[in-house]
């Protein structure tokens, strides 16, 4: 049996888009199998698809952790280490503490949802990927693979939902 | 809906002209495509006019900036005007304004985003943009006003064999921590939704161009995953820059205001200075937006009048707000009766300096009042770009009034001396031409539209028929 084609059906619009979706569900594709590519962001309420989860909202609380006892350390560690007496504060003020801790902590917040696009995404990633111009175009793109011997039954349906374009790629470098 | 449709055309409103709904960016979508088109163009177009502006720059941050600080470091801090009792001049006035200049990106971009303001989609990277850079003038101003600047890495704590620590006591660590928060976190927030844009741009690329926007845009296609990972990165950064926001310019405040000196010992000095940002932030977005527009290819498109309009009101609303917190940082001190804070106000009202106090309060109040009010003058781009620096002078003014003007009247008659800057003009100088400079040859490379955003915007938005009128109404897209 052939390798599977990677067919892209380029839509200009999303309802046609998400009426392609339910009708390559109807014919066998699943969810796992395909990919949408758009320019703009839609919510996967939007497209009908199974919703996506990230851990970056996690790993954020997990850098605010990571700067919060950052803060702590430096606070209370520091002037344990070298102690300066300061207009008669305490060696350890809890103050001081709060400003510190808020911004190592918001430091630690962002640091890591900054790193966790990186991870999460799978970014920077430069190796060659299926992709056609257009979508950044604003053209919306329904990515699958398609067995060589059912892409004229594939091209037909999506040419018959509004797809614009349906032709097959290889995987190239952006 | 037919209440809501009759007050709308209430007797008077026929009077004047009806607004064409294509007036709003929102309401006259073109394709992405040609938008793209517009925007690269407008990133490849350069001039002659464009490179001459680009050299005087440079040549002026060589000479204004890098060879001024060359030779007050030196000389030493003797070349500058600072001597007892003011020790704090020029550069301590600029890093405060160009942290005030950094607060707009964030406040317009994050907090509008947070609110759902839609007006806001196209000039938030502008906005952004101005975020990084000016905080990089107000790093810079630090760093200069250090003196010994090759030693400023005893602020970061690290083990060394003098048990020099940084001291976690002070104002001035707060806000080199505060600061350093805020230049990482806010560069963070400007580059994640450029990635599409970068990527758009590396569709449309060739040469050295494809190159550097194959390599800065991540390899990012728009993938289902790929936006929901940046749309959550987005949000978790839009709800956390904004407490950052404000922490940034209260910490700035507190340099001044945990001391005992009259006139700095306020509580109202962190709003006060917050409110002030934001009042120097909006004017200069407003300065910014009007050269984007009348200097770059087919930013008329992009930045409309409507844009101006909402800026003003912003402004406008800013204004009185700066006004309250003066009037509060006045009051209190005039009340309490204290002598030396008495002879401060004084000496602000009727001394030497008294011509840069009253044009501050000219420059922040009387004229933004006497112009923003008027929606047609709020809609005439060159007349916000006067605002805008108006109100910017104002707002410099105002540090140099709280800075060295404030520190010539202290406790010790016999120490009173003005202050007079010297090296510190052309310095200062320098640093605007920087900023400008960075800002220039970044328009050159970025696109200072972010064209996903107005896309995802316009998809949003449609005209709904109420009545007689169509009034344009908005889905939420998040």
């Amino acid at each position: 049996m052939a390798e599977p084609l990677t067919l892209v059906v380029l839509f200009a619009d999303i309802d046609p888009t998400v009426n392609a979706i339910d009708k390559l569900h109807e014919m066998g594709i699943t969810d796992e199998k395909m990919d949408i590519i758009s320019g703009i962001p839609f919510n996967q309420e939007v497209l009908g698809r199974p919703k996506l989860s990230t851990f970056i909202p996690r790993l954020a609380m997990g850098g605010a952790m990571i700067g919060l006892i950052a803060a702590l350390f430096l606070v209370f560690g520091i002037p344990g280490l070298y102690p300066i007496r300061v207009g008669g504060q305490p060696m350890f003020p809890i103050p001081v503490f709060f400003i510190i801790a808020f911004e190592l902590t918001m430091l630690g917040l962002m640091g890591t949802a900054f790193l966790g696009l990186f991870l999460a995404g799978r970014l920077p990633a430069y190796e060659p990927k299926m992709y056609v111009p257009e979508i950044s175009d604003g053209k919306i793109a329904v990515v699958f693979p398609c067995p060589v011997e059912m892409q004229a039954q594939f091209e037909k349906a999506m040419l018959s939902l509004g797809a614009e374009q349906v032709r097959s790629v290889e995987a190239k470098t952006l | 809906m037919a209440t809501t449709a009759e007050s709308i055309a209430m007797p008077g409103a026929s009077a004047s002209e009806p607004e064409d709904p294509r007036d709003h960016l929102m309401l006259d979508p073109r394709p992405r495509g040609e938008m793209n088109a517009m925007v690269m163009e407008s990133m490849h177009t350069t001039s002659k006019k464009f490179w001459g502006v680009v050299i005087f720059l440079v040549l002026t941050v060589l000479f204004a900036l890098v060879g001024a600080w060359i030779y007050m470091i030196a000389e030493g801090m003797g070349v500058t005007g600072l001597t007892r009792p003011v020790y704090w001049g020029i550069f301590i006035v600029d890093m405060v304004f160009w942290i005030g200049i950094s607060h707009a990106g964030t406040f317009i971009s994050a907090l509008l985003r947070v609110m759902k303001y839609e007006i806001r989609r196209p000039f938030t990277r502008a906005a952004e943009l101005m975020t990084t850079f000016g905080l990089i003038q107000a790093a810079l101003c630090i760093f200069i006003h250090l003196g010994r600047v090759w030693l400023a890495y005893w602020l970061i704590p690290y083990p060394n064999g003098r048990e020099l620590w940084p001291n976690f006591h002070s104002p001035l660590m707060w806000d080199f921590m505060a600061i350093t928060t805020y230049v990482i976190a806010s560069t963070m927030y400007l580059f994640m939704p450029l990635i599409p844009d970068l990527a758009m741009a590396r569709d449309r690329s060739t040469g050295w161009r494809k190159t550097f926007y194959r390599v800065i845009s991540l390899g990012f296609r728009g993938t289902e995953a790929e936006w929901k990972h940046l749309k959550t990165a987005m949000n978790i950064f839009a709800f956390a820059i904004i407490p950052v926001m404000f922490s940034v310019h209260t910490v700035v405040s507190w340099d001044f205001a945990m001391s005992t000196r009259p006139g700095w010992n306020s509580t109202v000095f962190g709003p006060y200075f917050v409110i002030g940002a934001l009042h120097s932030g909006i004017a200069a977005v407003m300065i910014v937006l009007f050269m984007i527009r009348s200097t770059m290819k087919n930013m008329k498109y992009f930045i409309r009048p409507e844009h101006f309009d909402f800026l003003g009101k912003l402004s406008l609303i800013v204004s009185m707000a700066w006004a309250y917190f003066f009037f509060n940082d006045y009051l209190v001190p005039w009340y309490g009766g204290n002598k030396f804070e008495q002879l401060l106000l004084d000496f602000h009202a009727h001394g030497p300096f008294a011509w840069v106090w009253v044009s501050m309060l000219i420059c922040n109040i009387v004229i933004p009042w006497a112009i923003l009010w008027n929606k047609k003058w709020r809609r005439t781009p060159w007349l916000m770009l006067v605002v805008g620096i108006v109100i910017n002078i104002g707002m410099w003014i105002e540090r140099f009034v709280i800075i060295p003007v404030s520190l010539t009247i202290t406790r010790m008659p016999f120490t009173w001396r003005l202050y007079k800057p010297s090296i510190e003009i052309p310095i200062t100088i320098g640093t605007f031409a920087l900023f400008m400079l960075l800002y220039m040859l970044a328009s050159r490379l970025i696109p200072l539209v972010p064209v996903w955003e107005v896309q995802e915007g316009q998809n949003a938005h449609i005209l709904r028929k109420v009545g007689k009128v169509s009034i344009p109404s908005v889905s939420d897209v998040d």
